[in-house]
């Protein structure tokens, strides 16, 4: 849980990547998306990723969160060198951790909204789930329609259920892969706002990936991706 | 997680999956296999044992063992210690004499307490035919008779019969008697008294051709026992019959039957699992995603696979349950007009069929999904931020062999059968081989022959390569199995009702002398029956085999009985109807010699071949002929059959009487009584009673040919929704992108029937070819019918492939036509 990994590690840095490569066998032969990428993600910050499409962004996402494996670079999330762990292992640490959002929104479709949000608490087997996950919703604006199924609601709203799944389990990791892609403005500022909100209260540390340059503004560091290098902006 | 919550969550997910449809093909083939299990397994096993029961009637007993010396003390020990119930006769021919001193020869029967052990003899008094409540065997001193014997005779309610040195009171007519067919050549009229009246008549002489029968019945394992008991220690001194070789005909037609009800029920669940098969995977490939959102939020990859396995398990449970509950009720429904119609009465449904129905659809589903879940639960979890990731490959060595396993296991829990079994897996891997193959280049073929109408679909058929080869072979798995199930169902229902057309002879009549033959035949015509024709008949013993006296210093029972029987012959230039030789020749009028035709299984039981010579003894002089030939006999016809045909030249000197047989419709003792007085000495034999039984039974087993039939249609039709289901997703996609790209909706709908039906066309063209290699070797192997080759099989298939298959396709696929675009590609993308 939450406190034991906080007791051991220092709180400073939750994420820290070092020289990330990543190599593909496609059918042209291998192919390197990502060229030893470093960098790291303070407690409380927020790190916002932008670069133009293909250049590796998601790629690099996917193995700072510990969905991928990189092929060669080490990610340290929470004190806890990455590659020591087995996929499972990997799994635990998210549950106990991390939080997502993504773009195209991810909520299970045969969950109601507010199953939703209790699945990361039932997963790490936590007292109090269904009102603690009510809360949360509460605090996104959707306590009305808990009982409604994601294909019931509308884009912005699955994604601010994506939102309060993310946090409902006070997270020190968030991290988000154009939460705003598929949704008008008016409605993607919104779900940046409550992003951003709720960050603040649980003093998460934030890597977002995006196109847009006003969210990306708002973070604390910007780093650009451009054909699989990172750099400072 | 902890199990629980596992449980939960799954519960949750189910309700969720069950009401948006999910599972719903899924389901659907589930339920159909296990009703069709459960249903076919009640029924069989209901009328199966119902028939045994009336099997049993026939014998009056489940087990007989009969010779020519008394039943011994040993065999009534024996059977005592096993339990089983006993009653014994002993029949054997003699003479009666009236109060006018009229006599007639008859064949007596002396029962002892308890018979028939199985089924009722109906009984009436003389002067009343109203049937009576069944006196269980004749009282001592009293005598029940025949009809027939009351005609002849002209007896009266207690009149007095002479038989051997004692006078018996007439008391009963014998109305029916179960086991009369037992013997059908014990011609003369039955007379039926007390077994302990024998000693007191004094009508067991030596030399007297006595019979005597100890009958046996009891619990169904304690009877086997006994049965093999008997064979083990006996077998050479007495006849043993069960149950299970009794009459011949009945045999038949009910082995055939169950052979059918077999066969249709492996087809059905091997059907459905095909469904289930494609409908598991289907569902495996959709939950990939939400496997990869749950690892996202830290799910290991057990608590996923745990998740989909209990998901799957509950949909398996609900599905047993209502299968069970189906298959009971189809059973019931059935089971009700059975008894109901044949006043039959059905002993009650066992345990076995839904246990072995819960089985087949646990054992399918685990064979068949548990690798596509196992696969899902580890998607690679990158899919939540690349879709590309679509990774979900199925198709591998240990899912094919897994599936294999379990149809063997299925096809073996219902067969009970392992080369059976073997047989059907080979066989499905065969045609899965050609399915796959041929498919592929078919669809290929039918590209560069397609015109400009037909791209688009032909495109689409090879877009989805994969998915089209595994659709192609389960439309042609399916429309196989309906193919095949529809022919070898007319096929037996239309050889059934050759055997037994609706005027089988029902009356035989014997012991016509020579000069009678044409006085009889003209009286016949005048009544309006037409006769089977006149055959001659001359009684005769065996004296000598290859020159070879049959008669030895010591001999076991079975060399006495050949030794002492008489044997019907006849003879004839031309080979009887319903006769077919299997071995060696038929011999013209022109040639010169003694010839013998033999019967192929009596032949079989005594060794003898083309080319030995065999001498009979006919009222004391010798006769030899060479067997010429081998028979096989259609003991179903119910015509008038003869173990040995001799050419003329070897018999026609000898005494001999004719036999006829013929549908009587008319009542049989008013037309019998007369011709008794007009003929005298001609004996007739009523066997309408015997035919009907078997009509009856026919008549069961067709309707549950028909009732089986059913649900292979239901499961058929499964497997077809499996098919579309299994690539409605990407066709949803697919129209939705044309119509984006600006495709009418009229162009949509005509590359979607259009590829349906190009696919049905082929599946039907591929199903029409099995289905007539697989019925040939029914046909011959198991069934032992003719076959055909049916040139409709192959319109029904490809045509009724084309059609219906677009039509299925057209209807499962409508929802592409009535999204709208965007909506299809947002929710699917
Ligand atoms: N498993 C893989 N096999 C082959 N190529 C891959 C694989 N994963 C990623 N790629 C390629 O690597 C490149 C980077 O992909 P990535 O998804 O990280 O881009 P991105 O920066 O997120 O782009 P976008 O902004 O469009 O989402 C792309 O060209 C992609 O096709
Ligand atoms: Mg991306």
């Amino acid at each position: 849980m939450n406190t034991s990994a906080e007791s051991q590690t220092p709180v400073s840095s939750p994420l820290i990547a070092t020289d990330i490569v990543k190599r593909v066998s496609g059918p042209t032969g291998d192919m390197t998306i990502l060229h030893g990428v470093s960098m790291q993600a303070d407690a409380g910050e927020a790190v916002a990723i932008v670069g133009p499409s293909g250049s590796g962004k998601s790629t690099l996402l996917g193995i700072l969160a510990g969905l991928d494996s990189p092929t060669e670079g080490v990610v340290t999330m929470q004190g806890q060198p990455l590659t020591d762990l087995d996929e499972d292992g990997r799994a635990k640490l998210r549950a106990q951790s991390v939080g997502f959002v993504f773009q195209s929104f991810q909520l299970l479709p045969g969950l109601s909204a507010l199953e939703n949000v209790m699945l990361p608490l039932e997963l790490t087997q936590q007292d109090n789930v269904k009102e603690r996950a009510m809360t949360v919703l509460d605090e996104v604006g959707l306590s009305h329609r808990a009982s409604h199924h994601p294909l019931q609601l509308s884009g912005g709203e699955q994604q601010r259920v994506a939102v309060a799944r993310a946090f409902v389990s006070k997270p020190t990791l968030l991290f988000a892969d154009e939460p705003t892609g598929n949704l008008d403005s008016a409605t993607g500022d919104r779900i940046t706002e409550l992003m951003f909100d709720m960050r603040k209260s649980v003093n998460a540390a934030l890597v977002l990936v995006t196109h847009d340059d006003e969210l990306a503004a708002s973070c604390n560091r910007r780093l650009r991706m451009n054909d699989g290098r990172l750099s400072e902006l | 997680m902890t199990r629980g919550q596992q449980f939960g969550f799954a519960l949750k997910a189910l309700k969720r999956d069950l009401s948006a449809g999910e599972l719903r093909v899924l389901a659907l083939a589930l339920i159909v296999a296990v009703a069709s299990v459960t249903a076919v397994g009640f029924f069989t096993d209901r009328v199966g044992r119902a028939v045994e029961r009336q099997a049993a009637d026939v014998l009056a007993a489940d087990l007989i063992a009969s010779s020519g010396f008394p039943v011994k003390q040993e065999w009534l020990d024996e059977a005592q210690k096993r339990g089983v119930d006993t009653a014994m006769h002993t029949r054997f021919p003699s003479v009666v004499i009236n109060d006018d001193d009229e006599s007639q020869l008859v064949a007596v029967k002396a029962v002892s307490a308890g018979y028939p052990l199985r089924g009722a003899l109906k009984l009436a008094t003389l002067d009343n035919p109203t049937e009576l409540a069944n006196l269980a065997t004749p009282a001592k001193g009293t005598a029940w008779i025949d009809p027939q014997l009351r005609d002849i005779l002209q007896l009266s309610q207690g009149a007095t019969l002479a038989l051997g040195a004692k006078d018996f009171v007439v008391e009963r007519i014998i109305t029916f008697e179960p086991d009369a067919g037992e013997n059908v050549m014990e011609l003369s009229p039955r007379v039926m008294i007390h077994i302990d009246d024998l000693e007191g008549a004094e009508l067991l002489t030596e030399g007297s051709r006595a019979r005597y029968s100890l009958l046996m019945a009891g619990e169904e394992a304690a009877v086997d026992g006994m049965s093999e008991w008997m064979s083990d220690n006996f077998a050479t001194d007495a006849r043993i019959q069960s149950v299970r070789d009794s009459g011949p005909q009945l045999q038949r037609a009910l082995g055939r039957a169950e052979k059918f009800l077999g066969l249709a029920s492996v087809v059905t669940v091997l059907l459905a699992g095909a469904a289930i098969a494609l409908a598991v995977r289907h569902f495996a490939y959709r939950q990939a995603d939400a496997s990869a959102v749950l690892r996202t939020l830290g799910a290991s990859r057990e608590d996923v696979i745990v998740w989909l396995v209990i998901r799957l398990a509950l949909v398996a449970t609900i599905a047993s349950i209502i299968g069970v509950t189906i298959g009971w009720f189809a059973q019931l429904v059935l089971a009700n007009f059975l008894s109901t119609w044949f006043s039959l009465e059905l002993p009650a449904p066992g345990i076995k069929p839904p246990i072995v129905g819960t089985l087949t659809a646990f054992i399918t589903l685990a064979g068949f999904g548990l690798l596509p879940v196992i696969k899902a639960g580890q998607v690679p979890v990158m899919r939540v931020l690349q879709r590309d990731y679509s990774g979900l490959q199925t198709g591998s060595i240990i899912t094919a062999v897994l599936a294999l396993a379990a149809t063997f296991c299925v096809v073996w829990l219902l067969s009970g059968d392992l080369l059976l079994s073997a047989i059907v897996v080979l066989g499905v891997v065969a045609m899965l081989s050609v399915f796959a193959l041929f498919g592929k280049y078919m669809i290929r073929a039918v590209r560069t022959l397609a015109g400009a109408r037909f791209r688009l679909s032909v495109a689409g058929l090879e877009r989805r390569a994969s998915s089209s080869v595994v659709q192609l072979s389960a439309f042609a798995m399916g429309i196989m199995a309906l193919l095949l199930i529809a022919i070898v169902r007319v096929d037996i229902l239309s050889a059934w009702e050759r055997d037994l057309p609706e005027d089988a002879p029902n009356v035989f009549v014997v012991n016509i002398q020579p000069e009678q033959v044409d006085g009889f035949g003209a009286r016949l015509t005048d009544q309006g029956i037409q006769s089977n024709g006149f055959f001659p008949m001359v009684r005769a013993r065996i004296a000598a085999f290859n020159g070879e006296s049959i008669i030895k210093e010591v001999m076991s029972e079975r060399e006495e009985r050949r030794a002492r029987r008489e044997y019907n012959l006849t003879y004839a230039n031309e080979l009887p109807a319903a006769n077919e030789i299997v071995d060696g020749q038929w011999w013209s009028a022109e040639e010169e010699g003694n010839f013998l035709s033999i019967e192929e299984e009596w032949a079989n039981e005594y060794n003898y071949q083309v080319g030995d010579t065999i001498t009979f003894k006919v009222a004391g002089v010798e006769t030899t002929g060479t067997i010429k030939n081998l028979r096989k006999v259609d003991w179903e016809s119910f015509q008038v059959n003869f173990f040995v045909v001799a050419s003329p030249s070897m018999l026609n000197d000898f005494p001999q009487t004719f036999v006829s047989s013929f549908y009587l419709s008319d009542d049989f003792s008013k037309a019998t009584s007369v011709w008794a007085r007009e003929f005298p000495g001609i004996a007739t034999l009523d066997i309408g009673a015997i035919v009907d039984r078997i009509k009856t039974l026919m008549d069961r087993a067709s309707l549950a040919v028909e009732y089986v039939f059913f649900f292979t249609l239901l499961a058929g039709t499964c497997v077809l929704l499996a098919a579309v289901q299994s690539s409605q997703g990407e066709r949803i996609r697919e129209s939705a992108l044309l119509r984006a790209l600006g495709a009418s909706h009229q162009q949509v709908r005509h590359a979607v029937v259009a590829e349906f039906a190009i696919l049905g066309t082929i599946a039907g063209f591929l199903a029409a070819f099995f289905a007539t290699i697989i019925a040939w070797g029914l046909s011959r192997e198991v069934f032992e019918l003719p076959f055909s080759v049916n040139p409709s099989l192959w319109l029904f298939g490809v045509v009724g492939g084309a059609v219906g298959i677009s039509i299925a396709g057209y209807l499962a696929t409508r929802k592409v036509l009535h999204t709208p675009p965007i909506v299809a590609l947002r929710n699917t993308g």
